[in-house]
């Protein structure tokens, strides 16, 4: 079938007319008939398009005929066409169709092609020896490259913006990277061998890390990289690699150069390797992950290494400053604050001591009893402290805690005590009160009884704590008020107790809040402590002893002394009988003792209450909450108030105890007792005078009864033993009657004056506290020290342990007593006359366990007895002059230190020697001889370092001056003082020298320069004269003749010899001998005269002619003047007429002499003078003087050297400018 | 223990002079109070006087230490700088080396120092200054002799040395026996 294309065509045409027409040739099956038209329609070309059934040659002849050939008013134009597209389209879809049914095989087509290659000499796609780049023949598609490989050249589609167009790539061009692989050699595995490409992993499953991510093209979003973290990954690998790498990250990071911190770990030089080497990345590595990370960081370690090496090399100014203080701070932050930064192993341990909270203050495990420090306190603070308290305390140990509860209701007590003494509450401090603490607690919990002793030792710890609180300063008038409330609201001091301890704050301990504490005592104080003594008698008695150890008992003691005293008073006043007072007094002591041991009856506290109350309020109130303290404080011998008493108490307890242990019963032990009582007082007697064995007897049985009670160990006594007293047991007897004598004499005293006295008690008392405080520090050593012995055995030992303590007490008391020097005479002197202290005490320790007894009627004289204690403890307390001001607090303190031993007692004299030495030390320092040496050393060493360092004097003045006067000095502001002594030192003796040399030099110079002196009016005479007669004579003469007067005046006096030699051997001149030249040479001789004091000659042996010349001369000189000058001879001639002169005048031997003497000379002489014969300056002299040349040549000449001169000068002025110039520039 | 007699002051007084220059005058002449050297077992010892006294509450050959010790004198009476004087010296040192991080670490085993190492330097140092040496934290870490001028130190390559070691911190463990 044919397509043929019909043109020219006619506009009238119709199909069937084409069908006509062409149906001759062929078959026509389809015509299709166009017309083209334009815009208005109208037909300008026609033509169609012509399907038919022809064969070739109808076709040719159709062509022949109907091409070009006129049919209905055109030509025709006859061509092939191409196919219809649709029959096109029809066809393909056929053939696409069959090619389907039968697809051509793949494998045949590979085939093809790989023979088709290997026709063109290409093997396994390898054609060898072949130029990478050439095609390979007959393949366009397929180019040779790199180890002859054939790889096909690639067209790829880019889509570039709206228009596509292809690339074609050629790996030919771009096979330089290729890269061989090792082929696998015979003896490896078959897994060894390279996998085909078509086996490769194109697809990585799994793997959720970086790399692995990275790898399959997904990319974290970027982050900016951590630097520490790739600093540890580096610093990890390397040390996996073996490398010991620094451990200083911490502080580099810290820095403040970034990039260097940054880089910090790696040093460049062994980190460059690596990098150049670069671990093949290639995909069939079997990187591990950590391989690759490693890898990484290593790369960009090197990197940074490689970034830091570029980094320029900082120069610093010298005034650069190094803040080590700020790298120690980071340093330091960088434990502390910024731990988290970098753990370094070297730093563990620093991070771990700054983790950890700071621990607590260690608690000061001092044995310093607590009174002592209890005394700062004030009662304020104790109510605001009070949680602070529990804060610190809340850390502690179980022990602790206890204390805890205990403390407060301490506190209270000593609030309680604070109130009642107002006088004082301010300055002085509250009455120590021993441990109550511990033994309420005691009674609180009986369970707890095991560990009272630790409490006892908590305390002190608690205390320590205490030490740093703040005192609450609290007037006089409040704490009256305090007071009053107190009275007023309960009759009991419970209930006050109560509204004090609800102001302070508690703690909250268990049960035992302070308040509880308190009302059991006040209330039930003697039931409950009497079962509980009962149930554990031991135990507590142990801790008691423990506690009352720790003495507080002045205060207390003087409370009630007060107390009594003022019943005492006000019995006597109301006139009862003595044994009424001995009953209140019983009844008293039984309480206090009810207190202190618990075996006190309800009545006999309410008894005491009730009478204190009926005192004056404030001293009642205190003498409560002091007896309440005494309950709560001491068990055993704490009813006992004073020291001596508590001596005389443990002593007796002792010896009771022992009993005790023996378990002996009451009449037995008190017989005991008494045998022991009287040993003990043997020792005692010595000391005092007024002992009475009766007295110790009945003290003794009280006491043994109390022991029963009472069941301390040994070694508890003898730790409670300490307080010290001057113990003299005196009887009761004696007491009772100087008690009654005192009593009468009290009568008389109006109630202020007792007041009065009560207030100077309590200032005395208050006064003994602060000596408590030191005692008790001392005790406690004792203690501390007894402690150790505490488990020897009580029984047969005990003797000997008591007598031990005893004498130890003693000591102890006579230690005391020394180290509080004032106080302990006075002592002395009242216990000897007047049975004072330590009767009282005695006397009360003995009511107290009489008491018990029933023996009443010793009791009124103890309340006398207290008021004589009173008394003596006013003169006691006074504070000395030695312990006044800051010295004596100085003074006080040594005392302190060294209270045990007499050997160690620290009197004034240490004092003012210490004074003295502070003194001189401070007056002058270096006026030792040390000192000396080392000022000698040092400016030695300073003088050595100058000659190093060649440095100036001047910092070495400095030093000295700073060295000397030990003050700062600005070494700035040093200078030299011309004034000092010391200063002349380094006085620049350089300098000095330097000057000198100049001076020297200066007058060598001088002396060089200076013309000989020559006397004025003769050389104005002579001049004058000379002028006239040189100026009428030859001027040239005149002024050589001076000028060689100048030069040579210093000639000597042998000038007229010379002359004379000259004359004579050159005789030519002729001579007139005259008086003129007489009279020359006579003025010449005069100038030599002048200059006779100098020796110069132009010959070596002239001096010895000189002076007698000159003598001569000068007689002559004198002559001269009057004769005038009237020739004008010549020169020469004047010279001849000296000789002239000469030989007329002196005698011819002489000149004939000096001839003589001269002959051997003459032949050096005569080249050395002035004038020869035939003088060059004779005949020429004169030519000088008349005109050689021209006046016209000689002013050319001079103009010539002018114009010179000048140049020259205008030359030499530049330079000197110039010079100038750069000298004030430079 | 004796002061040091005038020309052992001398040769340490030069040696120290290299380090800290005149400063030393600031050591021998204190305004806290009087310090002085003392030579005791060949070594230096700085103390002051105070020690001083309570040092001679000891006998000669109990006494191993006393004060600081800032070195000690060869048998051919040379100063050699001891790592202990560094706490006196740091703070007057005339030079300055600063070492980088990286180097930090291998000064302190007792090498050398190199120019990679080299952080920053004090400007005209002379060749064979003595130098203290500290870290970029400028913590003195040692003395040093500079090997190279600044001006040399700029520009040469990165493997030289510019300072030699003398003496570092190091010491205190690795002369743990000997440094007293």
């Amino acid at each position: 079938m044919q397509r043929l294309y019909v043109g020219g065509l006619s506009h009238t045409i119709t199909q069937k007319d084409l069908k006509d027409r062409f149906g001759k040739f062929g078959q026509v099956e389809d015509v299709e008939l166009r017309t083209r038209k334009d815009d208005e329609g109208v037909p300008y070309k026609t033509f169609s398009y012509i399907n038919i059934n022809i064969t070739d040659a109808d076709l040719k002849k159709c062509m022949t005929v109907l091409n070009k050939s006129k049919w209905k008013g055109g030509t025709l134009q006859i061509e092939t066409a191409k196919e219809s597209f649709l029959h096109r389209l029809a066809e393909e879809r056929q053939t696409a169709e069959q090619q389907r049914l039968l697809p051509p095989a793949p494998e045949d087509q590979k085939q093809k092609m790989l023979d088709s290659l290997s026709k063109a000499g290409v093997e396994n796609f390898t054609m060898k020896a072949a130029v990478p780049g050439t095609e390979v023949p007959g393949h366009e598609d397929w180019v040779v490259s790199k180890f002859g490989r054939v790889l096909p050249v690639l067209q790829l589609k880019c889509q570039k913006g709206s228009r596509a167009r292809t690339l074609k790539y050629d790996p030919s061009k771009y096979s330089h990277n290729i890269r061989k692989l090792d082929r696998p050699s015979a003896d490896q595995s078959a897994s060894d061998l390279p996998t085909p490409v078509s086996q490769l992993t194109w697809e990585l499953q799994g793997g959720d890390d970086d790399i692995s991510k990275k790898r399959r093209g997904e990319f974290p979003a970027y982050e900016p990289p951590k630097r520490k973290k790739i600093q540890k990954d580096a610093v990890n690998s390397l040390k996996a690699e073996g490398k010991p790498r620094l451990k200083r990250s911490v502080h580099s990071v810290a820095l403040t150069e970034a990039p260097q911190v940054t880089n910090g770990h790696k040093p460049p030089s062994t980190v460059r390797p690596a990098q150049m080497k670069g671990p093949p990345l290639t995909l069939s590595d079997i990187d591990s992950d950590d391989e690759i990370h490693r890898i990484v960081a290593v790369q960009s370690s090197s990197h940074d290494a490689l970034q830091q090496d570029e980094d320029k090399l900082e120069v610093v100014g010298l005034d650069y400053l190094v803040t080590p203080g700020r790298a120690r701070q980071q340093q330091k932050g960088g434990h502390g604050d910024e731990e988290e930064n970098d753990y370094d192993s070297a730093d563990t341990d620093e991070l771990l001591a700054s983790r950890k909270p700071p621990p607590p203050p260690p608690p000061p495990r001092s044995s310093s009893p607590p009174p002592q420090e209890r005394p700062t306190l004030t009662a304020g603070n104790i109510s605001g402290n009070n949680t602070d308290r529990k804060t610190k305390t809340k850390k502690k140990s179980k022990a602790g805690e206890e204390t805890d509860a205990e403390e407060p209701s301490t506190q209270k007590r000593r609030d309680a005590g604070k109130l009642s003494s107002q006088k004082q509450s301010k300055k002085t401090k509250v009455l120590p009160v021993v441990k109550p603490s511990s033994s309420e607690s005691e009674s609180d919990d009986d369970d707890e009884e095991e560990e009272e002793s630790a409490d006892s030792s908590s305390d002190s710890d608690y205390e320590a704590m205490f030490s740093n609180v703040t005192r609450l300063e609290i007037s006089l008038a409040d704490l009256q008020k305090l007071a009053e409330e107190f009275q007023d609201t309960s009759e009991t001091t419970a209930p006050s107790s109560l509204s004090v301890s609800e102001r302070e704050t508690k703690p909250p301990k268990k049960g035992t809040t302070p308040e509880e504490i308190l009302a059991a005592l006040m209330e039930d104080d003697s039931s409950e402590e009497e079962q509980q003594s009962k149930k554990k008698k031991k135990k507590k008695r142990k801790a008691d002893a423990t506690t009352q150890l720790l003495p507080a008992f002045k205060g207390t003691k003087a409370l009630n002394e007060g107390s009594e005293t003022e019943e005492g008073q006000k019995e006597e006043e109301e006139g009862e009988g003595t044994e009424v007072k001995q009953l209140k007094v019983d009844h008293k002591a039984t309480s206090s003792k009810m207190n202190g041991q618990k075996h006190t009856e309800t009545e006999s506290s309410e008894d005491e209450e009730d009478e204190e109350e009926e005192e004056e309020e404030p001293k009642k109130k205190e003498a409560v909450v002091k007896n309440m303290a005494e309950k709560a404080e001491s068990v055993s011998s704490s009813s006992s108030d004073e020291e001596e008493e508590e001596e005389e108490e443990e002593q007796e307890k002792k010896g009771k105890v022992f009993k005790n242990m023996a378990k002996k019963a009451q009449k037995e032990s008190s017989s005991s007792s008494d045998e022991d009582e009287e040993e003990e007082e043997v020792p005692k007697a010595n000391q005092t005078v007024l002992t009475s064995k009766a007295a110790a007897a009945s003290s003794s049985s009280s006491s043994s009864e109390e022991d029963e009670d009472e069941i301390l160990p040994a070694k508890d006594a003898v730790k409670a033993a300490p307080p010290p007293a001057p113990h003299s047991e005196s009887s009761e007897e004696e007491e009772e009657e100087e008690e009654e004598k005192q009593a009468p004499l009290r009568v008389p005293l109006g109630a202020k004056e007792e007041k009065e006295r009560q207030r100077k008690a309590n200032i005395r008392r208050l006064a003994a506290v602060q000596q408590r405080q030191k005692e008790t520090e001392e005790n406690k050593k004792l203690i501390q020290g007894a402690l150790a012995n505490l488990d020897a055995p009580a029984a047969g030992a005990g003797k000997h342990i008591v007598f031990g303590s005893d004498d130890d007490e003693e000591a102890d008391s006579d230690d005391e007593q020394q180290t509080t020097s004032e106080i302990k005479t006075p002592k002395k002197t009242l216990f000897q006359d007047s049975q004072s202290e330590n009767e009282a005490p005695g006397h009360k320790n003995t009511t107290t366990k009489e008491k018990k007894l029933s023996g009443t009627h010793l009791f009124g004289g103890s309340e006398e007895e207290e008021d004589a204690d009173e008394e003596e403890d006013g003169s006691r307390f006074d504070i000395r002059p030695e312990f006044e001001g800051r010295a004596g607090h100085k003074l006080m303190e040594l005392q302190s230190r060294f209270g045990k031993d007499e050997r160690f007692k620290m009197d004034s004299r240490f004092l003012e020697r210490i004074e003295d030495k502070e003194g001189e030390s401070e007056k002058k320092k270096s006026g030792t001889e040390e000192e000396e040496a080392l000022e000698e050393e040092r400016k030695k060493s300073l003088s050595i370092l100058q000659s190093v360092l060649g440095s100036s004097q001047h910092t070495s003045s400095s030093s000295k001056t700073t060295s000397k006067a030990k003050t700062f000095r600005d070494v700035s502001a040093l200078h030299y003082d011309p004034s000092r002594e010391e200063h002349a030192a380094f006085e620049t003796k350089i300098e000095d020298t330097k000057k000198e040399s100049k001076a020297a030099r200066r007058k060598k110079r001088e002396e060089a320069q200076k013309l000989p002196e020559v006397s004025k009016e003769i050389y104005y005479d002579v001049s004058g004269d000379l002028k006239a007669v040189f100026g009428q004579t030859k001027e040239e003469e005149e002024e050589e003749e001076e000028e060689e007067e100048a030069v040579a005046e210093k000639e000597e006096t042998n000038w007229d010899q010379e002359e004379d030699k000259k004359k004579e051997e050159a005789g030519e001149q002729v001579e007139q001998p005259t008086l003129e030249s007489s009279l020359l040479s006579a003025d010449r001789g005069a100038e030599k005269e002048e200059a006779s004091g100098f020796k110069f000659s132009f010959f070596g042996d002239d001096a010895e002619t000189g002076s007698g010349e000159t003598a001569e001369y000068k007689i002559e000189s004198i002559q001269a003047p009057k004769l005038s000058w009237q020739q004008d001879p010549r020169f020469h001639d004047s010279s001849s007429d000296e000789e002239e002169e000469k030989k007329g005048q002196e005698e011819e031997e002489k000149t004939q002499s000096n001839v003589i003497a001269k002959i051997e000379e003459t032949p050096a002489k005569t080249g050395l003078f002035f004038f020869y014969p035939e003088d060059s300056r004779l005949t020429e002299g004169p030519k000088l003087f008349c005109r050689s040349s021209q006046l016209e040549e000689q002013k050319e000449q001079w103009e010539e050297r002018r114009t010179e001169l000048r140049q020259e000068y205008r030359k030499k002025h530049k330079d000197a400018r110039r010079k100038l110039k750069t000298s004030v520039k430079s | 223990m004796r002061p040091l007699t005038e020309e052992e002051t001398k040769v340490m007084f030069e040696k120290l002079s290299k380090y800290i220059g005149d400063n030393i005058k600031l050591l021998v002449d204190r305004p806290d109070g009087s310090y002085c050297f003392r030579l005791h077992n060949e070594r230096v010892y700085y103390m002051s006087e105070k020690i001083l006294k309570l040092a001679t509450n000891i006998s000669r050959d109990k006494l191993v230490s006393v004060g600081t010790c800032f070195g000690k004198f060869t048998k051919s009476i040379k100063f050699r700088l001891h790592i202990t004087a560094l706490d006196f010296l740091a703070p007057y040192a005339k030079f300055k080396v600063w070492v980088k991080p990286g180097q930090e670490q291998s000064f302190l085993y007792g090498n050398h120092v190199l120019k990679s190492g080299l952080g920053r330097i004090t400007e005209n140092t002379m060749q064979y200054q003595g130098v203290v040496v500290y870290s970029m934290t400028d913590v003195p870490l040692g003395f040093g002799v500079a090997a190279k001028t600044t001006q040399e130190c700029r520009r040469v390559d990165p493997m030289s040395i510019v300072v030699f070691h003398q003496a570092d911190v190091g010491e205190f463990i690795r002369n743990e026996d000997t440094l007293t």
